[in-house]
């Protein structure tokens, strides 16, 4: 087990060392480069001299690069243009707000989403399960952005139940404020992906009904509560994990749109300000961030996966 | 379509069938596809008796398969089932799902053919064993780990407690099926069905546990019904048999009646067809034509198209016929049962073994390849150790010999040929083509080569492009060589199919639209345009039906004869080897451990591995069942990546001694003997040895 | 060419038995062919009505005014065109570059896998949306940086199913006969393995088409899409979100007709999957039967 954890964190070196050159050399792609970032497009050439040396520009692209990549490691990922305040620290604010938006999404994914895969996957092609696959084929054509604006519409501006724009009030602060601010976002977000994982579950719950053990189960007269339950859930929730674990790094950076619809503090957000801003610093901080969380979480569904899946050999 | 079984039957069988532990009347079974009914199964009447194994025999689309899942319910819902089954008194077609439920796994048990999925790949072997017998109250949970390994004992399995809690991949094969044999048995049910329960394994394995099926049978006096394609199984271990074809039974009786007399002309064509591993026949009869599919059934008796006896009698294209008692005990659906020749021609001798070929110069000369693949492993994927997938093999083609490479799953055969046509490295050694060094040559130094030597795919569904029309895939080759024209153009590729039994009239079509038979044909039709010299043959026949086989067989010896070809023949089917080959080698993990003779191989074989396999091998032929002793061997291949020090074959051997398992042998003509091969102990089987190596012990 | 033209026409038949699939054509149809035609057909985007602007839908304005007095159907009409064109051509972008990279690293695998698949990793690290972002930072806005920003992202989808079509193909023994025949790796990769590949790249489009649609509403949405005063949908999304409590049919309707825009190539792109994994006939159990046994 330790080998193949080994192993793996040794497979991520090579996917970090390609973004890490991507995220950096991100810089030098936008016109002008790093330079005119610092002193701005119509700067005089003594000023842009002045800056190079100061910024080390003059240095070989390797050292730079190996200088980015050092102080990144030590968590120095510079300042903002914008508010001059460390990337590291802006970034920190934004986090705790996307982690819950994020485990809040996946809660009500989940709770939607599992219902339905199984009940329409055992009546397989009946008229519930015609309509459950319908919901999942609606839920994934809905943009998150516009059924943000119907769920506001709905909430806030006809029953006035809910604020139309949420804040970020941490869970373990005061619970029922958190979740009155927390759940159209989260509703929105959890219902998209509940298209997915129902889609999903379905896909790998009727290709096991069909799988040759399920006929052995059958003909060693096991009721077929006990086949579902026993034999079938079990095949189908292996690769189920590895779906919600994607899915999970999805929401922490891909809650973009839902945060601006709700004008949600979260990172999303704040990379969109970042862009328009042109603050590349931050641009640079955020995506490498994201990233990196990406990564950690898939490493922990495969370390989940070897763990539950006993086919895999972990010697 | 009334069956008039009931009256027939009564006289036709020993016993009245209200003994029966399964009773079957007017059976039929239909599946709704492509908008219409379509019967798979069509009025069959089955009675089966504790204490018989019961076979049912056809090729593919015969039904029998649906025959097995429709006697315990277990059809899926799209199928619409009829008349009558009855199993231990309960009326299976009728019975509630919770009847049904209760007969499953207490009266009846099931094996089904592939053992890498009828195990629950994330469940535990010994709760599988065991959940069915605890669900229904007949085994306390708390006893369940105890009784599985006891279960495991029961059929063989070493180490039975460590068994018991690992997962389905840590078995292998024959394990598998054996576990799966556990699992059928735990409820003691009275009828077991296997469903070709051997198929899937190899011979050796196959030996095994079919060996194990029938020592449980007998403990528990069950009825066994097996399902299967091969006559030779049927021979081996059937009590009866019922011949099924187009989804009837067109015959049944005892083996041996079947066997000695055949009473319905498919059942006698069929039996003519197959090639015999305990002689030499020089030409195969065949049956024309191809198994009817279940949506395009002929009219009248199903098999008239392809009926030597029946094709022009108007009776049998109308009036389908019913089963009905002939001489004493046998049963066939022919109205012309009696016009049969009771007597199966003799086969005309075999051509005396061609001489002529030792003194011709070689056109393929192998001499001592090795073909090694990287074991990589670790943190950093470093190369850890080797598979010796071929291991220093010699060989020599003369043309217009059939040189044969036998051997089980795994032995390096298929690397062999590979390496052989350059499709992949060769490690070492030297492979010559008509005295020149063909090994390490480029693409476009080995082109002319390819023209010359070419080969022949196992799979004719995936060897064929299916986007090409088949007279683009005849013409490939020779656009790729810009021969085309030279060669004739279309010209030429009409001949082609003219050569292989193919009309003209079908070069426009696509792969999709020709039957298993048909596309081999044309694989071979591909391979002929170039005019090579060489084929090289990996399993030709393995994926096609009995009757479909032999016409290929026949096939390929026309175009030996007709062009001088040299054939590498690679094949697990011994008694097709022995059919086709002038020259024999035996491979056993990536070396070749006999060669000589084909007919010194199976009569005078040397090496214990080679005696093993042709033990193993079913005889199509229920008289010698009893008359032969066989060596059951121990355990499967190991793994080629770490094989076995000394003589790679001892810990399977029955002869093996110290100097086995210390020192590798070398290869030997050894005084007396007619083969070449490489073992320390060489020579004929002992009767006594027999007794000896088939002494039942616990796999390693 | 004629098996490919046949397939074609019957896969069509096939997929005309869904009712669903009939409507998502019909839909999609009428669509394209109102943003085609639709100077012919008098719609006016442009002209401003500032005395008549948010007005609610009327027998006038069939989905009312924006905040200008300008007509939101037309709007809606011209936004489909700036939707589909930009789809296209990421769709376009993304199949030029993930087939290939898909062929090579699937045909060749060793080091050019690995290195081809590590890219591939790092672009899937990110999610859609933020990575368009990203190249929009540095190509700045616009329609143009939009469309290769989406058909960027959308490069590893291809390239994953043509990995996975080539590997699965590679060692079939169709394949390994063309190279038994002296093919080179060329005439193995481009004239045996990609004519064989067709079906899963065409359903990938399909269902990259969906989302490229969805990611230029999205970007629009952001205020990083196209520039006004051309319209599109994200756009309408993103203006018509300031008068919820005024004019809500503002952000609703257009919504409508992007949704059923999504929905319609997703539930082709189902289908067809479907018909690919050959999920369409139910009950054939009959051919198991008659498949040969080994």
């Amino acid at each position: 087990m330790i080998s193949y954890l080994i192993r793996r964190i040794l497979q991520l070196v090579p996917v970090l060392l390609v973004a890490s050159i991507a995220i950096w050399a991100m810089l030098y792609a936008v016109p002008g480069g790093p330079v005119a970032m610092i002193v701005g497009q119509d700067a005089s050439q003594e000023q842009i001299d002045a800056a190079t040396r100061e910024l080390g520009l003059d240095r070989p692209l390797v050292v730079q690069y190996g200088d980015w990549v050092a102080n990144a490691v030590t968590g120095d990922l510079g300042k903002s243009i914008f508010s001059k305040e460390p990337v590291v620290k802006l970034i920190g604010q934004r986090l705790p707000a996307t982690i819950q938006l994020a485990v809040f999404s996946l809660l009500i994914a989940l709770v939607i989403g599992i219902p339905i895969a199984i009940i329409s996957a055992l009546n397989p092609g009946t008229w519930i399960d015609r309509v459950l696959s319908s919901w999942s084929a609606l839920a994934l054509a809905v943009p998150t952005f516009w059924l943000g604006i119907l769920l506001v519409l709905l909430f806030a501006v006809e029953l006035r139940w809910l604020p139309s724009a949420s804040r970020y009030v941490p869970f373990w602060s005061a619970p029922l404020d958190a979740m009155r601010n927390t759940f159209l976002p989260a509703l929105t977000l959890g219902v998209y992906v509940s298209g997915i994982l129902a889609r999903f579950l379905r896909a790998s719950l009727v290709g096991e009904l069909r799988a040759d053990y399920v006929r052995t189960a059958r003909s060693k007269g096991l009721p077929e509560r006990q086949i579902v339950g026993g034999h079938i859930m079990r095949n189908a929730l292996i690769p189920f994990v590895t779906i919600v674990g994607l899915m999970l790094a999805n929401f922490l950076g891909g809650s973009v749109v839902t945060e601006v619809v709700f004008t949600y503090p979260g990172l999303g957000r704040l990379l969109v300000q970042a862009i328009s801003t042109r603050d590349y610093p931050l641009i640079q901080g955020i995506i490498l961030v994201i990233i990196v969380i990406f990564m950690l979480i898939n490493l922990a569904v495969d370390m989940l996966y070897a763990y539950i899946d006993p086919r895999i050999e972990h010697s | 379509m009334k069956s008039t079984g009931t009256n027939n039957l009564s006289h036709a069988v020993k016993k009245p069938d209200t003994d029966a532990v399964l009773s079957v009347r007017d059976l039929t079974v239909s599946f709704f596809t492509n908008g219409k009914q379509v019967p798979v199964v069509r009025a069959i009447d089955l009675d089966v008796f504790a204490n018989e194994v019961h076979c049912i025999v056809g090729e593919s689309g015969s039904g029998k398969s649906v025959t097995s899942l429709a006697v315990t319910g277990l059809l899926p819902v799209t199928a619409t089932v009829s008349g009558s089954i009855r199993l231990n008194g309960i009326e299976v077609n009728k019975a509630d799902d919770e009847t049904l439920r209760n007969m499953r796994g207490r009266d009846v048990g099931f094996i089904f053919q592939d053992p890498a999925t009828t195990l629950n790949p994330v469940m535990r072997v010994g709760r599988q064993i065991t959940e069915g017998q605890v669900v229904h109250g007949l085994l306390a949970a708390s006893d369940a780990p105890g009784r599985a390994a006891e279960l495991l004992t029961e059929v063989d399995i070493a180490d039975p407690q460590g068994r018991v809690t690992q997962y389905p991949h840590q078995f292998s094969g024959g394990m598998r099926q054996r576990a799966v044999i556990a699992m059928a048995m735990s409820g003691r049910p009275n009828l077991i069905v296997a469903d070709e329960p051997t198929t899937a394994l190899d011979v050796t394995v196959q030996a095994q546990v079919l060996s194990v099926l029938l020592q449980r049978q007998q403990a528990l006096g069950s009825a066994i019904i097996l399902i299967t394609h091969d006559l030779g199984v049927v021979a081996e271990v059937a009590d009866r048999v019922s011949v099924m074809y187009g989804g009837s039974i067109v015959e049944s009786g005892t083996v041996q009646d079947i066997f000695d007399h055949p009473c319905h002309p498919y059942t006698a064509a069929l039996l003519r067809s197959v090639p015999r591993i305990d002689a030499g026949d020089d030409r195969l009869e065949t049956i024309p034509g191809q198994p009817p599919t279940p949506a395009e059934l002929p009219s009248g008796c199903v098999f008239h198209p392809r009926c030597a006896l029946g094709a022009n009698k108007a009776r049998c294209q109308t009036e389908r016929p019913q089963l009905r008692g002939f001489g004493s005990g046998q049963m066939t659906a022919c109205h012309f049962a009696e016009e049969m020749q009771p007597d199966r021609p003799a086969p005309p001798a075999r051509a005396a073994t061609q001489t002529r070929r030792a003194d011709m110069k070689p056109l393929l000369e192998v001499d001592d390849i090795k073909v090694h693949f990287p074991v990589k492993k670790g943190i950093l994927q470093r190369t850890v150790g080797w598979v010796r997938a071929v291991d220093g093999v010699s060989l020599r083609v003369h043309p217009g010999e059939t040189v044969s490479l036998v051997g089980e799953s795994g032995c390096g055969k298929t690397t062999f040929a590979r390496a052989i046509m350059g499709l992949l490295d060769v490690n070492a050694g030297d492979v010559r083509f008509d005295g020149h060094s063909i090994v390490g040559l480029g693409r476009r130094a080995m082109r002319p080569v390819r023209r010359q030597m070419q080969y022949v795919f196992q799979d004719p569904y995936s060897s064929l492009n299916p986007v090409l029309s088949a007279a683009d895939i005849v013409a490939e080759p020779m656009r790729l060589h810009g021969l085309f024209e030279d060669m004739g153009g279309d010209k030429r590729i009409a001949e082609l199919f003219e050569m292989v039994g193919l009309s003209p009239s079908m070069m426009g079509k696509y792969p999709h639209e020709f039957s298993g038979g048909q596309k081999q044909r044309l694989g071979i039709a591909r391979t002929l345009g170039l005019k090579p010299r060489l084929l090289i043959l990996d399993e030709p026949v393995a994926a096609l039906d009995v009757s479909i086989q032999a016409q290929i067989l026949n096939l390929l010896q026309d175009i030996q004869r007709e062009l001088d070809l040299g054939y590498l023949f690679i094949s697990h089917n011994l008694s097709v080897v022995r059919h086709i080959s002038d020259r024999v080698a035996v491979m056993y993990l990536g070396k070749l451990v006999e060669q000589g003779a084909c007919d010194e191989i199976y009569e005078n074989a040397a090496h214990p591995y080679t005696l093993s396999l042709l033990s193993a091998a079913p005889i199509s032929n229920p008289g010698m069942r009893n008359q032969r002793a066989r060596i059951i061997l121990r355990g499967e291949i190991p793994n080629p990546a770490s094989p076995p020090s000394g003589c790679r074959f001892h810990p399977r051997c029955f002869r093996a001694t110290d100097i086995c398992r210390a020192q590798a042998p070398e290869l030997a003509t050894q005084a007396g003997l007619k083969t070449t091969s490489i073992c320390h102990h060489a020579g004929p089987l002992d009767p006594n040895e027999i007794a000896l190596a088939s002494q039942p012990k616990a796999e390693q | 060419m004629r098996k490919s033209f046949q397939s074609a026409t019957k896969t069509i038949r096939n997929l005309m038995t869904r009712k669903g699939v009939v409507f998502s054509v019909f839909f999609l149809g009428a669509l394209s062919f109102l943003a085609i035609f639709a100077d012919l057909l008098g719609f006016d985007y442009l002209t401003q009505n500032l005395i008549a602007s948010l007005q609610p839908p009327s027998a006038e304005y069939w989905f009312g005014t924006d905040e200008l007095g300008r007509d939101i159907l037309s709007r809606v009409v011209y936004g489909t065109r700036t939707s589909l064109v930009t789809s296209a051509g990421a769709v376009t972008i993304a199949a030029l570059l993930g087939v290939p990279i898909g062929l090579i690293a699937g045909f060749f695998g060793g080091w050019r896998d690995a290195v081809l698949m590590r890219v591939v990793d790092v672009m899937l690290a990110l999610p859609a949306i933020l990575f368009a972002m990203a190249l929009i930072a540095i190509l700045g806005k616009g329609q143009m940086a939009a469309m290769i920003a989406v058909g960027i992202t959308g490069t590893p989808s291809f390239a994953r199913i043509t990995r996975a079509q080539v590997l699965s193909l590679r060692n079939r023994d169709f394949v390994t006969a063309v190279e038994a025949f002296g093919g080179s790796a060329t005439y193995a990769m481009f004239r045996t393995i990609l004519p064989n590949s067709w079906s899963p790249i065409v359903v990938q489009a399909i269902v990259l088409a969906s989302v490229a649609i969805l990611l230029e509403a999205a970007l629009s949405f952001l205020g990083m899409g196209v520039a006004p005063p051309t319209p599109s949908w994200g756009e309408m999304l993103r203006t018509g979100k300031s008068y919820l409590y005024e004019a809500p049919y503002y952000a609703v309707l257009p919504g409508i007709i992007l949704t059923l825009t999504i929905l319609s190539f997703d539930t082709i792109g189902r289908a067809m999957t479907d018909l690919l994994e050959g999920r369409h006939d139910l009950g054939d159990h009959t051919s198991k039967d008659a498949e040969p046994t080994k």
